[in-house]
């Protein structure tokens, strides 16, 4: 056991001297984890995005009070961090903005908008002019145009329904009727009526609710962790073929030591420094941007179990490969597809079914489950599953790999 | 002339040596493409909406409602099924979202949703958005209902309980009909020049060009770092070779490759994305030569500062996969802060992007991406001069 934890350890102390190794294992994701912090708004406050001061351009050519009401929501105090308005007369000009990609839409309110609200007046429609280059800043600016008319429509259908169901019912005369509406009108515009009576409520598996927020970083960091960490694993492996190449394997083989304590001293060096460089990963996240990664023994059970998970790919790679660059090139094409697969470039892309499932086979996607759970207050007992998965994964992956390192011969082929 | 093409020559050589270079050139960066452009769902009948469980305890006329409007949601797909199934499901099979409606959910009952959302998933906000549009459409014609019985009342008390539920039932079954013969009053266009519509696979194509072609050309960077070590550099002192001569055929070979690279991903993604590339050729092709150039001066500079050839293959991933990051190739540059929008303006990649975005997105010609084109130009002096002044033989 001693000559095998002097194998590992040996390779954990080269590992981290390797400057150029490090640059992949520990900058890299910090590099990375720190940039989507910064283009999600993370570090400045917005967890959700970095959406603001969308550029917008809106043209009133409307003369009734609807246009100018609308024209006060672009300007109001709560979208003001959100838009960026401007105001302009010209129909051609706020088009030709949107189309020379210097705002995200024009809203071009027609002549006559206010009069198409009433019973009998012919349908006028806004329009909203987007710039296919910025389509969420388009969509926003849509879905604001959208929630405006939509509280007029309810505005319009509630005061139509109280009126005739009042009429129908012989409470008001009808030669009343427009006073009254215009009564109930005035009312409900000072109620600000709630435009729904349904409410949702909105719970999460974890029993602490305070940890439910939303932060996107706490799903980005470890899956750049876990990206960069098919790296290393990968490097590990390609050690186990440089000393063949290099001759020490062989030499080592000539003293007293067994080629399973040579290769056990190998794989247990490249699941120690996967271990290391997730738990520098996680401890420079928690003291610089304050994540939460949740309870440390689960937390330290899952990095373990991830970390061998990893090192099963690292050591079938070298078994399969015949000359360290075919590990180096092999090993970073892994750490890509694993990546999209499993999840950790952030989004989960419309994969079909059976690429869904091939995800499942990589270290990340098992990886990302428990740290989401963990993060978001789950308990060890919450991430059993994952960790199972991912000590299947290895000891399925350490049986095939020593298998064929068998076949082959220890010390080369 | 001869020099700097035997130069190209054999740094070609060298790179594509290994058969495996072929899995960086072209394998990886089309499937790459593909996946993040959606390739799997273009031109399917594939349902990619959103999974949301919906557990119907209610059983009532809202419910079905509710439901109703659920399923013609164009972001969730709802699975209804009784809720120990949906829990099971939403517990093992990873749903999203489960949607709980709560036993007595009818008019004049309860009237709250529960909303189970896994956390910290994205999907999940898609869900919880795609709920509060179904329950604010469902709940506008209660609270016009509602708002006409309180209107009523205030004129005179209902008789009975059975008067008042009567009155409501009428106002809700007219507000229904009056959503639902609703004229459309909101109109969208989409300002593109060339007709193309919005398509996020353009953002993909061209974002995954630049990522999988700035990395190698960073990687020129490699290239010095091996012939140091080689010691050819040295021997280069004895012949009759200048800095400048050897720079020029080692960054113009890259970028032949790196153009060729470029070509085939672009004809990918006018043939198995269906993206419009083709616009203006002069344009596109302006902007691939003079961010080519760029990157692989900005390779050169980087070559002249490193030492080995690990490191320099560990910065070009690292520096390639940030810059393209930050110069908007991964996620739409407008979804950034505005103060990295403005910083972001110093990186090569934050350029490229912008101009292929023009000529694909917007149709923009060789007039519209000129700006783009002349910065990169500028980037591709700049860097080349610094690796001029900076390069060492040994």
């Amino acid at each position: 056991m001693n000559k095998i934890l002097t194998i590992a350890i040996k390779d954990v102390t080269l590992a981290f001297r390797d400057r150029a190794a490090l640059i992949l294992m520990l900058v890299a994701p910090f590099v990375l984890t720190l940039g989507l912090g910064a283009v999600t708004g993370r570090f400045s406050g917005d967890t959700n995005s970095g959406l603001s001061n969308i550029p917008v351009i809106i043209v009133n050519q409307d003369e009734g009070e609807i246009g100018e009401i609308m024209v006060d929501v672009f300007n109001s105090e709560d979208l003001d961090e959100l838009l960026e308005p401007a105001f302009a007369n010209n129909v051609a000009a706020a088009r030709s903005q949107v189309e020379e990609d210097d705002v995200a839409a024009a809203v071009i309110i027609p002549a006559g908008f206010s009069d198409s609200l009433t019973a009998d007046g012919e349908p006028v429609k806004i329009e909203v002019y987007v710039n296919p280059a910025r389509p969420v800043s388009a969509g926003v600016v849509q879905s604001i145009v959208d929630a405006f008319v939509s509280r007029l429509e309810v505005g319009r259908v509630s005061g139509q329904v109280a009126v005739t169901q009042l009429v129908a019912s012989g409470l008001v005369a009808p030669q009343n009727a427009q006073a009254v509406g215009e009564a109930i009108g005035q009312r409900q515009a000072e109620a600000g009526a709630e435009n729904s009576l349904i409410t949702l409520k909105r719970a999460s598996p974890s029993a602490d609710s305070e940890s439910v927020e939303f932060d996107i970083l706490a799903y980005l960091a470890p899956g750049m962790a876990l990206l960069f960490l098919m790296y290393t694993v990968s490097n590990g492996g390609r050690t186990i073929l440089a000393e063949r190449h290099e001759g020490t394997l062989p030499r080592l083989l000539t003293t007293p030591t067994t080629a399973a304590q040579v290769l056990g001293g190998k794989l247990l060096g490249i699941f120690f420094t996967g271990l290391a460089q997730v738990g520098i990963l996680i401890l420079a996240s928690t003291l610089l941007f304050g994540l939460k990664w949740g309870d440390p023994l689960a937390v330290f059970l899952l990095v373990a179990a991830v970390a061998a998970g990893a090192t099963g790919w690292g050591s079938l790679l070298a078994a399969i490969a015949k000359t360290p660059a075919q590990v180096s090139s092999a090993g970073t094409a892994m750490m890509l597809m694993f990546g999209v697969l499993g999840g950790s470039f952030g989004f989960n892309f419309p994969l079909p079914g059976w690429l869904q499932i091939a995800g499942k086979l990589t270290p990340n996607s098992w990886g990302l489950e428990g740290f989401t759970a963990l993060g978001t207050g789950g308990a060890l007992a919450d991430v059993v599953t994952p960790i199972i998965a991912l000590l299947i994964m290895a000891a399925v992956l350490f049986t095939i790999a020593v298998a064929l390192f068998r076949r082959q011969g220890w010390a080369g082929r | 002339m001869n020099k700097i093409f035997a130069i190209a020559w054999k740094d070609a050589l060298i790179r594509f040596s290994s058969r495996s270079e072929l899995l960086f050139f072209v394998i990886l960066p089309l499937t790459f493409t593909f996946i993040i452009g959606g390739g799997f769902s273009r031109n399917q009948e594939t349902d990619n909406r959103v999974r949301l469980l919906v557990a119907d305890n209610a059983n009532s006329t809202l419910s079905a409602e509710v439901l109703d409007a659920l399923s013609k949601s164009k972001t969730v797909r709802a699975e209804v099924m009784p809720l120990a199934e949906a829990e099971a499901a939403f517990a093992d099979d990873g749903a999203p979202a489960l949607l709980i409606i709560p036993t007595g959910f009818e008019v004049g009952g309860q009237t709250e949703l529960e909303l189970l959302q896994a956390p910290n998933n994205l999907n999940a906000q898609v869900a919880e958005r795609a709920v509060l549009a179904v329950i604010s459409r469902v709940g506008s014609a209660l609270s016009v209902a509602n708002n006409s019985v309180v209107e009523a009342e205030r004129l005179q008390p209902f008789a009975s309980n059975a008067d008042r539920a009567t009155y409501f039932n009428a106002s809700l079954e007219q507000a229904q009909a009056l959503f639902e013969s609703a004229p459309e009053r909101v109109e969208v266009t989409e300002a593109t020049s060339a007709g193309q519509p919005y398509d996020p696979a353009a953002q993909a194509s061209a974002g995954q060009l630049i990522t999988w072609v700035f990395i190698p050309l960073l990687g020129i960077s490699g290239l010095f770092a091996y012939e140091r070590s080689q010691g050819t550099l040295r021997r280069l002192l004895t012949t009759p070779t200048q800095k400048a001569t050897y720079l020029l055929g080692t960054i113009s070979g890259q970028l032949v490759i790196a153009l060729i690279q470029m070509a085939l991903l672009v004809i990918f993604g006018v043939f198995a994305m269906g993206l419009n590339w083709g616009q203006s050729p002069l344009a596109l092709a302006l902007m691939l030569v003079t961010f080519g150039l760029a990157a692989s001066a900005l390779g050169a500079t980087l070559g002249t500062f490193i030492k080995s050839e690990g490191q320099a293959s560990g910065l070009s991933v690292m520096l390639g996969m940030s810059f393209a990051l930050m110069g908007g190739c991964w996620y739409p540059l407008e979804l950034f802060p505005q103060a990295v929008r403005t910083a972001v303006q110093i990186l090569p990649t934050t350029w490229a992007m912008q101009g292929l975005m023009d000529i694909v997105l917007r149709g923009q010609d060789v007039a519209g991406i000129m700006l783009e084109a002349t910065v990169l130009t500028g980037f591709a002096v700049v860097f080349f001069a610094v690796g001029v002044w900076r390069f060492k033989y040994e």
